[in-house]
């Protein structure tokens, strides 16, 4: 898959093969928590120490609610993009993506690798290792999984720069 | 002729700084830490590429010191970009 800026105001994702295309379609259902309390606690991290008790229950009643909207609003976004995902049996697929999207696609694909990594439980280590492993557990591919999308993000930093 | 009235001199207490603290995650990328910190506080490059080095190497960095109600409106502002960051009174 290449990705780059095209013209002022996209960026085209092109040469996506089939299980590049599956895994960009996961993104958006990868970002259900499904109620994973690790998973919640890492994407709602605590603004503040328990001192701060006032702060925290307000945190917890305006702050939190927007950022789970804005979450969602995001990983929306790149649902209504993917659906653009032109991807025909024998031929490498192709997406164009508006550049207004890209923060939208960097914090649903945030979202998808701190979520999986919470799931997981990946330590920092796991997380920095770039080797191949030599057998392939459900753990390695999720791995890859996160690597995958963390490609796909600086290639969209790069682009959007 | 009308009197002169000399308003009190107010004093108006700055109050405690604030620190904005960003935290070391493995997940967050270097290059999306640089960005966010050039985005939310303004930092040039070269300074935001300062902040995301201390905080991947030293475990965390203070990016911002000042008023509690601005150090409150950045660390939402880094919480909606999924940073771990927290609010902390400046020694």
């Amino acid at each position: 898959m290449l990705i780059r800026r095209l013209k002022e105001n996209s960026i085209e994702l092109t040469e996506i093969e089939p299980i590049e295309a599956e895994l960009l379609r996961k993104v958006p259902s990868v970002c259900d928590t499904g109620g994973d309390s690790r998973a919640e606690t890492r994407l709602f991290s605590s603004p503040a120490d328990s001192s701060e008790r006032q702060f925290l229950n307000d945190w917890d009643e305006y702050v939190r609610p927007g950022l789970r909207h804005l979450f969602l609003s995001a990983r929306k976004t790149v649902e209504a993009d993917l659906e653009k995902l032109l991807d025909r049996p024998g031929r490498l697929g192709r997406l164009i993506v508006p550049r207004a999207h890209g923060d939208a696609w960097l914090n649903t694909l945030n979202q998808a690798r701190l979520i999986l990594a919470s799931k997981f439980d990946f330590s920092d280590e796991e997380l920095s290792m770039h080797e191949v492993p030599k057998s392939f557990s459900r753990r390695d591919l999720v791995l890859l999984q996160i690597n995958f999308y963390a490609a796909i993000q600086e290639r969209i930093i790069d682009a959007m720069e | 002729m009308a009197e002169t009235v000399v308003e009190p001199k107010v004093e108006v207490s700055l109050g405690t700084p604030w620190n904005v603290v960003v935290h070391n995650d493995p997940v967050n990328l270097m290059s999306y830490v640089t960005m966010v910190f050039q985005r939310v506080f303004g930092y040039s490059k070269e300074k935001a590429q300062q902040h995301m080095l201390e905080v991947h190497y030293k475990g965390r960095s203070i990016v911002w010191t000042g008023t509690r109600e601005r150090a409150e409106f950045y660390v939402q502002q880094l919480h909606g970009y999924l940073l771990l960051a927290t609010l902390e009174k400046a020694e």
